[in-house]
């Protein structure tokens, strides 16, 4: 009992316990409040420098090669239609090894192996897979620098993030559900397609917007496999037309300096990629408010 | 349903044949559907395996391509023009010099190094202590408010990461501490990637932190612990594991990037011996603003200018074959880290 | 208003007057009054929801970490207030131990979580800190079985030796109070019985606070005993008294099994 009451008689180290855990609440408090102001100078510096080059004229124009006063609207156009073909493969893909993992692959090593090498294709870096599109497509298979090269090569990108939220979203649904449905007679099939699916497609789409997000930013993927030239036709929805996207586009005038409005351009390049990210991020915001809503 | 009812009853088996008329309808509807059904079913099977074959097809693909390409550098292959070069003399050797026949990787290595372990210095614990912050210690409020603030941060695209750095970021650098000298090299690339791989740690330490029970922080917190008391010594030592995990994969995001780094960090290939020779500086200052390269920015840089089959080519594959085997082992690190922390 | 009556010797080590406390808008006790005596098991029985476990968390503080709380009312420790009386959280929780309805050793071996606590308060001697050690484990019946490997991780026990830390771990920083919230309900018959020997002998040490929904263990092992209702305290008086001549028609009904 003695050696215990001796701790009880030393009061100081308290004192300085709590004066630690006092200054530790400020210090993480000035952390997270520093990380929102980095997100907000970040963002109001890119909306500064790009304002003043957003108008209409900025996004109906070619670009130009070597004069000043060009606009982006085929690099507009084609990171669109990049996200959507690439999307057009990814989102079959994804959905379908999402599908396999959750409700096929059982718990052992096959579902191990296969999250194994979802993992690393996820953490492959993008100029990784950009180095296996350009072999693969752009050389191998001669389509050069063109739309079906990048949207393919991008698709790599997407489908580890569409399989993993797949996966995520069916393994969330209720067993009883699941139960439900195979007890009325239904095939394992007609549960996923008529039951899972439709359960968990609010959260997939989450998933996608976001796959969505990060192909319409990707830029060193690009690069090497859609190139960074644009068709002179508008719209040119022909698969082998080249396919500068607005992130390499942002890059490319940035390194080149061939015009004399470079930074004008990529300051509006980067503005205008800013704000169709925020509207896809309300996008996501709203679908998940949305959920939270019916499951409440 | 209509169609199957007036199928003519002969799939019924012998002892069906017993049952009263409208019975019987129903009967044959659910035997005829069921062979497509259980048709449909397996075919669905093969279906979603093929999907998450090709996954692993992928996986097996960068493998096989890049090292086809990246191994022509030091093997006499017929598609070869340049010369063979050996092992050593590629990542043993710091001078890269295309044009007078010198290809040494291991300054870009050096380089991709460095500035990882910079970034990591300030994202590794600032992402923790976030992590801990929004879990543990924030009002409701603010971890919303967080929560969005990463995503946002994590959805920036890295050209736009980039663009920052050049426009605002290397002026502001330059402008205060330099003396108007060029800002470029590794602390801007640095910072920039700081940014870019802290909402990678703070989601995957949230995880971590959420995984743990409650009754371990009240447990804590009953012995007479203050909060963070509670914090540094109970619940981060329990989630370590996984905590390092996410440090781990926040690194190997630091060195795969390569466009906001490319942008930043001035690409100069022979930033070693530069480093060396200028010594106007103090060695720190020399080190973090002399213009470097990385294995990912010489990538982008040179890849565009060399002809598929030369040397130079070859060895830029090579390079892209070690950043895969990098990813492979980074993944596998913590497939051992994540075993430690389940035990 | 409850039937509350006692016989006792002991001073009054807690105190608790007019206490109501509710988890945002839900109200979760309603005016308790009830004393709690020094060196005495008290059991505190109750359907589940009825805010027995609550009223245990309110003796140390540990719900207003994690949650929105309101509290109204009196709660004392040797007299002095536990809210105003200028005690501090952590300077009470030491006070007041806690065991858990599941056991929460730390990820650490045997011999760092007994020594957890007096670490906090900045014992440093490795003699001091061995000695606490041993002595805790002693009061919990535990130093025979891991005398020989203090240094494994608490996550290699049982159960039932999990608990038994716990509660050496709470021995450690020498408590006045120990507050038990259901501490057998994750435990097999054999480890509850130790448990319950255990608290039998610590009652003669400390001042046992337990909640259970085990009437036989309160039977046992308390010397009062309060039934809670709904947020409010029904009934408390000398155990053998409530087990055998309940006063409260809701109080006879419980312990004889009509509802709960």
């Amino acid at each position: 009992m003695n050696l215990m009451q001796k701790p009880r008689m030393r009061m100081k180290p308290q004192a300085l316990a709590r004066w630690t855990d006092r200054i530790m609440r400020c210090v993480l408090w000035v952390i997270a409040i520093g990380f929102i102001a980095v997100l907000l100078i970040f963002v109001g510096a890119i909306l500064k420098q790009g304002w003043p080059v957003l108008n209409l004229g900025f996004f109906t124009k070619m670009p130009e090669s070597l004069d000043a006063g060009g606009g982006i609207k085929p690099e507009l156009f084609n990171s669109i239609y990049l996200v959507a073909l690439s999307l057009a493969v990814s989102l079959p893909t994804g959905i379908g090894a999402g599908i396999y993992l959750a409700e096929y692959a059982g718990q052992g090593r096959v579902l191990r192996f296969f999250r194994l090498c979802i993992e690393t294709l996820a953490g492959t870096p993008s100029i990784v897979l950009a180095l296996f599109g350009m072999i693969v497509f752009v050389q191998t298979l001669g389509w050069s620098f063109s739309l079906r090269a990048g949207a393919m090569t991008l698709a790599l990108l997407n489908i580890p993030v569409i399989t993993r939220v797949t996966e995520m979203s069916l393994r969330s649904v209720p067993p009883d559900l699941k139960e439900a449905s195979y007890g009325l007679g239904a095939t394992k099939l007609q549960t996923i397609l008529k039951v899972l699916l439709p359960y968990s497609a609010t959260g997939i789409l989450t998933g996608v917007v976001l796959a969505a997000g990060r192909a319409f930013g990707e830029s060193a993927i690009l690069v090497f496999t859609a190139g960074t030239n644009v068709s002179s036709r508008f719209p040119d929805f022909r698969l082998t037309a080249p396919g500068e996207s607005l992130a390499v586009h942002l890059w490319y005038v940035t390194s080149d300096g061939t015009l004399p409005d470079a930074r004008e351009i990529a300051a509006g390049t980067a503005a205008a990629m800013i704000l169709v990210l925020l509207i896809l991020n309300l996008g996501v915001r709203f679908i998940d408010y949305r959920i939270r809503k019916r499951t409440r | 349903m209509l169609m199957l009812k007036a199928m003519p009853s002969t799939a019924g088996d012998p002892a069906r044949d017993a049952v009263p008329a409208t019975k019987m309808r129903l009967s044959i509807h659910s035997e005829g559907s069921r062979g497509l059904r259980f048709l449909l079913d397996r075919g669905a099977h093969s279906v979603f395996l093929a999907c998450a074959l090709v996954v692993v097809a992928l996986i097996v693909g960068i493998l096989v391509f890049l090292s086809l390409r990246g191994f022509a550098a030091f093997l006499p292959l017929a598609g070869n023009t340049g010369r063979t070069l050996s092992f050593a003399e590629v990542f043993l050797s710091t001078e890269w010099a295309p044009s007078s026949d010198k290809f040494g990787i291991l300054s870009f290595m050096a380089g991709s190094l460095s500035v990882t372990m910079l970034a990591l210095l300030v994202a590794a614990p600032s992402g923790i202590l976030t992590a801990v912050f929004v879990t543990l210690l924030a009002p409701g409020w603010m971890k919303t408010l967080m929560r969005q603030v990463m995503d946002l941060l994590v959805g920036i695209p890295s050209v736009v990461y980039g663009i920052f750095g050049l426009t605002f970021l290397l002026p502001l650098i330059s402008a205060k501490w330099l003396k108007d000298s060029p800002a470029a090299g590794f602390f801007a690339a640095a910072c920039i990637l700081m940014v870019m791989i802290v909402p990678t740690i703070v989601s995957l330490s949230m995880d971590a932190f959420e995984a743990l029970p409650r009754t371990l922080d009240e447990g804590a917190l009953a012995l007479g612990s203050t909060r963070w008391q509670s914090i540094w010594r109970v619940l981060i030592p329990a989630a370590s594991p996984r905590l390092l995990t996410a440090v781990v994969l926040g690194m190997g995001r630091a060195i795969g990037e390569a466009m906001a780094v490319q942008m930043v960090i001035g690409n100069n290939p022979a930033w070693l011996s530069l480093m060396r020779e200028a010594t106007d500086r103090a060695p720190l200052i020399r080190f973090l603003f002399t213009p470097a390269a990385t294995l990912t920015t010489e990538l982008v840089q040179e890849l565009p200018n060399t002809a598929a089959g030369s040397a130079w080519n070859n060895v830029l594959f090579a390079m892209g074959l070690l950043l895969f085997l990098m990813t492979m082992g980074i993944i596998l690190a913590t497939r051992r880290l994540g075993q430690r922390g389940a035990v | 208003m409850p039937i509350t009556d006692h016989q006792e010797q002991k001073p009054v080590k807690l105190r608790a007057r007019n206490l109501d406390f509710s988890y945002g808008d839900k109200k979760v006790l309603d005016g308790i009054s009830m004393d709690i005596f020094a060196e005495q098991a008290t059991a505190i029985i109750g359907p589940s929801g009825c805010g027995k476990s609550t009223f245990l968390k309110c003796f140390n503080r540990i719900h207003e970490v994690s949650s929105e709380v309101r509290v109204a009312g009196d709660l004392e420790i040797d007299g002095v207030d536990i809210f105003r009386g200028g005690i501090h959280e952590v300077e009470l929780r030491r006070r007041v131990g806690m065991v858990f309805q599941k056991p929460n050793p730390f990820p650490k071996s045997i011999y760092e979580n007994v020594v957890f606590g007096p670490k906090l308060f900045g014992v440093r001697d490795r003699d001091i800190l061995d000695g606490i050690a041993e002595e805790s484990l002693r009061k919990a019946a535990l130093w025979d079985e891991v005398k020989d490997r203090l240094k494994e991780s608490a996550m290699s026990m049982s159960g039932g030796q999990q608990q038994r830390l716990c509660i050496a771990r709470a021995l450690a920083v020498n408590p006045e109070v120990l507050l038990m919230d259901e501490p057998c309900s994750a435990l097999d018959p054999i480890a509850t019985a130790k448990i319950e020997e255990l608290i039998f002998e610590l009652k003669k040490e400390f001042t046992v606070l337990m909640v259970t929904h085990n009437m036989q263990q309160a039977a046992r092992v308390s010397d009062y005993t309060a039934f809670f209702w709904l947020g409010r305290l029904i009934e408390m008086g000398p155990t053998e008294r409530i087990f055998t001549n309940p006063r409260d028609r809701m109080t006879e009904d419980y312990i004889s099994g009509r509802f709960g």
